[in-house]
């Protein structure tokens, strides 16, 4: 298994911008090991008959990078981000399909990983003169233009990123809770990433949004979508969440943990024993407002990780 | 007086938990004091005093007033843990070092019968027999 994934999750633009996308990819001055396409077209076909994508796909051979197309379940981008989040590599470099990103983009992004950094992102640039002064804090998410939608001139420290950017993988789930437009899914992502202490950054480097039709801007109710998954994000943003879909023995251990972490801010619970928490919230509404929550379970985790402590060390791993 | 929790949860398929201990009832024919057994409705009655579907607050009492208790890997341990109430937990082929607390007695016949995916559900466990201590060696433990 090699250290990078790119991918490009696509629907919609076949004939507009995904063939430039997967050329940018393939230009790299660094080679990620695999480049994967998640195809979530409603009636997807098989790009190897086409003339462009064959001679994409002969370029990815020529310049050995292993590439491999694979049908999503049309249920939105981030069920593709969770399933290239967790196909093992150290690195995931994510690209939208209407984004091209200039040749050196992979090789910057990757000069800044450390073992203490969750995620690098650059410039995603629709409008080249923007002029974008932004503290990148979530605590002004609302108030200013993101940092990445200007011309970064320094690499600097923030809090979540945007669009297209290279991420720590296996660490940090997406929210297969929101809608099919997924909207805020990379804010909360990347977001959650440094909230678990890794640092997020942006560095100079440029990658261009062409921002074509296509993609969500094709859904029809997208508007009631995007309110659904902003009132999700806020509960997801201002509260850590705990999901206990598990036994009364495993909900007694999580007691001590539980207390150390209302002390550091906001926690919402799930479970199944209200006895034990009675404010506890029940699965079904964590499966509600997290589409997924076997990410959260305890076992899952240790399992995952090959967990060799006790059990209340697992969900201090875990949440602490 | 002891109190014993014998059972696991009942598994969906049917068969029975791997974490049940298979000598109970030679282990009781060794104790020469008062046993009071807790479980749900339904579970085997092994003693006379057979207390079932006890609510959380009536636990906490019989817990308090008992000697000692001896159970298995189920939620018992860990209720009678969070009372700092210390007990005998008895373990076949799951970690006590992952799912036991130090401040119990944990009997672990060894390591080496410890099933190899400690995180996988009991229904995708064989029963064994073999990996338990035996009843004699439980009760120098209790006495």
């Amino acid at each position: 298994m090699g250290e990078i994934l790119a991918y490009i999750s696509t629907k919609n633009r076949y004939d507009t911008t995904l063939p430039l996308s997967m050329m940018s990819v393939a230009s790299q001055t660094k080679k990620p090991d695999k480049f994967v396409l998640f195809d979530d077209n409603e009636e997807p076909i098989d790009l190897r008959e086409s003339e462009i994508y064959k001679n994409i796909f002969k370029l990815f051979d020529e310049r050995g990078i292993a590439w491999e197309v694979i049908f999503g379940e049309k249920k939105g981008q981030h069920f593709n981000h969770q399933k290239a989040n967790q196909m093992g590599y150290k690195w995931c470099w994510r690209m939208d399909d209407d984004c091209v990103a200039e040749s050196n983009v992979l090789e910057i992004l990757y000069s800044q990983t450390r073992d203490n950094v969750g995620a690098v992102g650059g410039s995603i640039l629709t409008k080249p003169n923007l002029k974008v002064e932004s503290t990148g804090k979530i605590e002004n998410l609302n108030k200013e233009p993101n940092i990445q939608w200007g011309k970064i001139k320094e690499t600097k420290e923030v809090e979540h990123l945007h669009c297209s950017f290279l991420y720590r993988a296996g660490v940090q789930n997406y929210c297969l809770g929101l809608s099919r437009i997924a909207h805020r899914e990379e804010t909360l992502f990347t977001y959650e990433l440094f909230y678990k202490g890794y640092k997020i950054i942006v560095t100079p480097c440029v990658t261009w949004h062409l921002k074509t039709d296509g993609g969500i801007r094709s859904i029809e109710e997208r508007k009631e979508l995007f309110e659904k998954d902003e009132v999700k994000f806020n509960i997801l943003l201002n509260n850590q969440i705990v999901v206990l879909d598990n036994g009364i023995g495993d909900h007694i251990c999580f007691k001590s943990v539980y207390e150390e972490m209302k002390k550091k801010g906001n926690v919402l619970i799930f479970g199944c024993y209200p006895q034990i928490f009675p404010e506890m919230k029940s699965i079904a509404e964590a499966v509600e407002l997290l589409g997924d929550i076997r990410p959260y379970n305890v076992y899952y985790y240790m399992d995952a990780k090959n967990h060799k402590g006790d059990l209340e060390q697992a969900f201090r791993k875990m949440y602490l | 007086m002891i109190i014993i929790h014998p059972f696991a949860r009942q598994l969906k398929n049917g068969k029975e938990n791997p974490k049940n201990y298979p000598y109970w009832e030679e282990l009781i024919k060794l104790i020469d004091e008062p046993i009071v057994q807790i479980g749900i409705e339904g579970e085997k009655q092994l003693v006379q005093d057979f207390r079932t579907n006890l609510d959380f607050i009536d636990l906490t009492k019989l817990v308090k007033e008992g000697r000692i208790w001896v159970g298995i890997d189920s939620f018992f341990q860990h209720f009678c843990w969070d009372l700092s109430k210390k007990g005998i937990v008895l373990w076949g082929q799951s970690d006590p070092l992952i799912f036991g607390h130090k401040e119990n007695i944990n009997l672990l016949k060894g390591r080496e019968y410890l099933r190899d995916k400690q995180f996988w559900l009991w229904e995708q466990c064989e029963y064994r027999d073999d990996c338990w201590v035996s009843p004699e060696e439980v009760i120098k433990y209790l006495k």
